[in-house]
């Protein structure tokens, strides 16, 4: 569950003070798929990152399954990400030295205990998003919907409760971007997560069972999808 | 915590580091130039001081000597049987003057004995016998050997016999140059060597002989050297078993030698510390470029659940292996450079360097590269923990537009580990400064002043941001936008700078530093090497003589500089500060030498000679007062203001102490160690002695030329002795030339290197100015100018503190400092030029990379 509570931020540029958020309150449960929507510069971004511990707040709180995470050091919120948030980033984030199946381990190398080898999962992931093949590529070596699949490996490696995706197909043509889509619901469904997905695109938005819209810091529409799009459609609705 | 294995770790790190190769052959090199430039040379120094003082202990043949004035008691004689079972090696010389005549004839000459014992003496140096033998082989109870000098006067030949007191003698050979030559008595009268079997058996060994003994010490060797510290050691216990004998080591007999060493190794230890800092700097700048280019990959692993710990591991561990290799690599370029010296030096140098490269230079140099390597990257390390992950969402971060300094200050003040790395770092710094020259004061001094030169700098790199800033708002639109955009990249956020600046400078001052200390060094060197000084003495030359000998001497052309003469007047000293002689507390000086005292009169302090306390009289001064050499005021226990009561004949005089003064060593006047106004002296009956120049080569012709028309003046011949001396300090100033040179190559390329790391971060920006239809020149005209700038006020501030340091430095060795407007200027201009040239070579590759390429990326 994440819980938000008169969460405010505002930075510094040069002598003047912008302010992104300007006091949000909402409560997203356990399982819930939220799509955080709103044009460009309404503040998304800025609402995940801090929903992410990210960063810190200027005000209010951020709560995950109970703990408050916007004011812990930064190394206890390093481990509040790690073992609590999967990510999965519109430029994917993979770290470019590493092979697709050492990026898919780093989080468990970073995080998990020591003693299980995280490697039987990070494989098995990375068959789920058929890329059993290129398991020893580097990235720059994978197309852009390949390497979002293995982001998209990365971000379930530690089964976490809740996984994060910042316009997942943002960066992606619409047959890779509806595979991207698609593998990331299943996997949602199958582990159970919280997920939360910020983007401007509409349809995108539609397959979300609530949808949050922002503009200019503020929370202007908070509303039930009571009839979620199916994943069938979405491959032709993606062209638009 | 700290799941990440290391060898998660290490397989992280090393994948870094192979994708960006280049980069990281920059750091390696880096190290590597600074571990060589330590190890090659620290251990082409060593190894050359070695072969050096091995030169310097010749001048004494021995590394310690004392000079007795009576037989050891039998509790001394116990005390040096124990030096002597200790490891020590000890042989006497026995000196004293006689008469001696051929065996047929009587025509009996006055000659300086001299008996050694063969097997032993000397323990260093040779005694050059012609035709070429050794001394062992030729002489026998039997035989002597001796001057050149005794076969002209006594009309003999070697094979001839001599006779000395009561015993007959074979000459064996001549002897052309012994070792000790310098630091033996002048006495008057040819050499004559003899065993110690072949004196006691001529029985002029009776009681009451003048004989005067020697005692020459041989310190035990460790590790292949004798260490300053065992000799010293050895002179403490010598001088407290023969509190009367008179303890000298090697290092008093030749001041311009022994100083040219120290200052020579003073000089090379500072060398390799520079070459360790600039090496250091390249990698603090080359780690600082890569973490930055590292950003996005940091902010991603912290988003992933890495904790800074974590990330800081990965790129320690990245630091460790470049410390590693670059020290490895460093160590066996080191090596090969060791080798090169004596290769490259070969013409120059005929000291016989005997080359070792120590496991202790190995591990030293190791040692050095990876802890430099890992203090200096420690700031830009600590910074990862500053890296916020929201950095992949939202690019533009808060940047702050606070002055440099302030920034900088916010962080200390927020920052208490930063504050912690700089003092581990100054600490580090003075550790290993500590080491490498052995002395807590130097690792002291150059620990601070590297804190003193970086916080003025920082300062200054903050003002002239500053000034250019202010120039740009009043200026800005009126530019050529080349210009305008050239110094507008000099404060654009997140520039490097003030590292550069900082980097820069304190090369440039380094260099700079060497450069101005191995220049005076070498002046100076150069003054004391000079090749006038007298190498031919004469000894008792009466008044009535002394005209004579001034013409003779003027019309001589191997005589080659103005004979120094000296007036010398035989007295005593009596009383000193009211206690008479037999109560005065002396330290080795035995009372028996109070009762010949040298005097002697100068209207001004004579050439080689400084005042070092008090003050010299006026040249119309009547009164007695006296100037002392420093070490016999040492040893008499005198200062400015004691009286000493000297006697000459029937006059007794009480004479105040004017002056201390120190002697170069190199002139016939530092044989008198009591100088005063000649009217004081006034009517004492004197003798003269002369010191001169003359071609090495032909004293022999000189020496005919004085025996003819002076044939009771002795002259006694040192030129050969002198010329080794000479030689040496010669090949000092060679080597420090070369080394110095070598320390300001590797400077520069270390340099280059750092402003090449910074090349990276421009790539963005080139290729926006790119796209935005900016040509390859105009590009490249920004980037000179803004270089040039940069290259400018960190040498401008650099020289001003190489000339304070070097002044500093130059004020403890005792050479004159003088400021070179000449070098000063090309220092700036060339440090501008290399600056602009190597910003342009690092730039040249990614002036041709397509924009595409890099935006795509984005």
């Amino acid at each position: 569950m994440i819980k938000v509570e008169g969460l405010r931020r505002s930075i510094r540029n040069g002598a003047r003070t912008v302010e992104i958020l300007k006091g949000l309150d909402f409560t997203i449960p356990q399982g819930q798929f939220a799509a955080i929507m709103g044009a460009s510069g309404s503040g998304k971004s800025t609402l995940l990152g801090l929903l992410a511990g990210l960063d810190t707040p200027s005000a209010g709180e951020v709560s995950l399954n109970g703990t408050a995470i916007s004011y812990l050091p930064e190394d206890k919120l390093a481990q509040v990400r790690g073992r609590t948030i999967g990510f999965v980033f519109q430029s994917y984030q993979l770290i470019p030295t590493l092979t697709a199946l050492e990026n898919v381990l780093l989080p468990h190398e970073l995080n998990a205990d020591a003693k299980e080898s995280g490697l039987e999962r990070a494989r098995e992931l990375l068959k789920n998003v058929g890329l059993e093949d290129r398991m020893d590529h580097y990235p720059v070596q994978l197309s852009g919907g390949e390497q979002q699949r293995v982001a998209l490996a990365r971000a379930f490696v530690l089964r976490p409760p809740i996984v994060m995706a910042d316009e997942p197909t943002g960066n992606l043509d619409s047959a890779n971007g509806a595979h991207v889509l698609e593998l990331l619901l299943q996997m949602n469904r199958r582990e159970g997560t919280t997920l939360v997905l910020v983007t401007h695109d509409p349809a995108l938005a539609g397959y979300a069972n609530r949808r949050i819209v922002l503009r200019d810091g503020l929370i202007v529409a908070d509303e039930m999808n009571p009839a979620p799009a199916v994943l069938a459609g979405y491959a032709g609705s993606a062209k638009e | 915590m700290g799941a990440l294995s290391y060898r998660s770790a290490a397989r992280i790190a090393l994948r870094d580091m192979r994708s960006s190769r280049g980069k990281f052959l920059f750091v390696i090199i880096s190290v590597a130039i600074g571990v060589a430039a330590l190890t090659g040379v620290r251990g082409f120094s060593s190894s050359f001081r070695d072969a050096l003082l091995t030169r310097a202990r010749s001048i004494m043949a021995a590394d310690l000597s004392a000079r007795m004035f009576q037989q050891p008691t039998p509790e001394q004689q116990k005390g040096l049987d124990a030096i002597v079972a200790g490891g020590a090696e000890m042989t006497p010389v026995t000196e004293m003057l006689s008469m001696a005549s051929g065996e047929k004839k009587f025509d009996p000459l006055l000659v300086s004995l001299k008996a050694v014992d063969p097997a032993k003496y000397p323990f260093y140096g040779d005694v050059e016998l012609s035709p070429a033998a050794r001394l062992k082989d030729v002489l026998t109870a039997d035989t002597v050997v001796v001057a050149d000098d005794l076969l002209v006067r006594l009309h003999l030949k070697t094979g001839d016999s001599l006779k000395i007191g009561t015993k007959v003698f074979r000459i064996a050979s001549v002897v052309v140059n012994e070792p000790d030559r310098l630091s033996g008595s002048f006495a008057a009268g040819p050499r004559v060597f003899l065993t110690r079997e072949g004196l006691e058996a001529s029985g002029l060994l009776g009681p009451g002989s003048h004989a005067g003994q020697r005692y020459l010490f041989r310190v035990p060797q460790s590790g292949g050297t004798v260490s300053d510290a065992a000799v010293a050691e050895m002179k403490e216990r010598l001088e407290k078993l023969l509190p009367e004998a008179q303890i000298v080591d090697y290092r008093e007999t030749n001041p311009a030698l022994t100083q040219g060493l120290d200052r020579a190794t003073g000089l090379l230890s500072l060398m390799s510390l520079v070459a360790l800092v600039l090496g250091a700097v390249g990698v603090a700048m080359a780690m600082r470029a890569h973490l930055q280019q590292r950003m996005d990959t940091i902010a991603i692993m912290k988003s992933l659940g890495a904790r800074s710990g974590q990330i800081m591991k990965i790129y320690l561990l990245q630091t460790l292996l470049l410390g590693l290799s670059g020290g490895v690599l460093g160590v066996a370029l080191g090596a090969a450079v060791q080798r090169a010296f004596p290769y490259l030096l070969g013409k120059l140098i005929h000291v016989d360097t005997d080359l070792h490269l120590g496991f202790g230079a190995v591990w030293t140099g190791l040692a050095a590269g990876i802890l430099t390597t890992l203090l200096f990257t420690l700031p830009p390390l600590l910074d990862i923990r500053a890296v916020r992950p929201i950095l992949i969402l939202r690019r533009a971060v808060e940047e702050s537009d606070d002055p440099f300094v302030v920034g900088l200050w916010r962080k200390v003040t927020k920052n208490f580990a930063q504050v912690g790395a700089a003092l581990l770092i100054l600490a580090g710094l003075a550790a290993i400064a500590t080491t490498l020259s052995d002395s807590a004061e130097v690792g002291r001094i150059f620990a601070l002043g590297l804190a003193a030169v970086l916080a003025v700098l920082l300062a200054a790199s903050s003002a002239m941001l500053a000034g250019i800033r202010y120039f740009l708002s009043k200026t800005r639109l009126r530019l050529p936008s080349t210009v305008r955009h050239g110094l507008a990249n000099l404060y654009r956020p997140g520039s490097p700078s003030a590292a550069l600046l900082a980097a820069l400078g304190l090369g440039v001052m380094q260099i700079m530093t060497v450069f101005l200390v191995q220049q005076a060094v070498v002046t100076e060197l150069h003054v004391t090497s000079a090749p006038n000084l007298p190498n031919v003495f004469l000894v008792d030359i009466t008044k009535d003589e002394i005209d004579g000998v001034r013409r003779l001497l003027k019309a001589q052309r191997t005589v080659t500089a103005e004979p120094e003469l000296l007036p010398v007047i035989s007295s005593r000293i009596v009383a000193i500060d009211g206690m008479t002689a037999e109560q005065a507390k002396l330290k080795n000086f035995p009372k028996r030498m109070l009762r010949s005292i040298n005097l002697s009169w100068f209207a001004a302090p004579p050439v080689g000679t400084k005042v070092l306390e008090g003050a010299w009289w006026s040249g119309d001064e009547t009164r007695p007062v006296v100037a002392v050499d420093e070490h016999t005021a040492a040893r008499l226990g005198v200062k400015v203001g004691s009286r000493i009561t000297f006697a000459a004949q029937d006059t007794t005089m009480a004479a105040t102490v004017a002056a201390i003064t120190r002697s170069d060593g190199q002139h016939t006047y530092a044989r008198v160690s009591f100088l005063m106004p000649e009217a004081a002296l006034r009517g004492m009956p004197v003798v003269w002695y002369g010191g001169i120049h003359a071609d090495p080569a032909r004293v022999g012709e000189l020496q005919r030329v004085l025996y003819d028309a002076y044939p009771t003046v002795t002259v006694i011949n040192v030129a050969q002795a002198l010329e080794t001396v000479r030689a040496v300090v010669i090949q000092i100033t060679y080597v420090i030339q070369f080394l110095a040179a070598f320390s300001i190559f590797a400077g520069v390329v270390i340099l280059a290197s750092s402003i090449a790391g910074t090349r990276y971060r421009r790539i963005r920006e080139v290729v926006v100015l790119k796209t935005l239809g900016a040509t390859r020149a105009r590009i490249a005209a920004v980037f000179s100018i803004e270089f040039a700038v940069l290259g400018l006020v960190a040498v401008f501030v650099g020289v001003i503190f190489a000339n304070g340091i070097a002044r500093v430095l130059l004020g403890r060795l005792s050479v004159t400092y003088r400021f070179h407007w000449g070098w000063t200027l090309t220092a700036l201009v060339g440090t501008a030029l290399v600056t602009v040239a190597t910003g342009w070579v690092a730039s040249y590759r990614i002036l041709g990379q397509k924009p595409l390429e890099v935006l795509r990326e984005e």
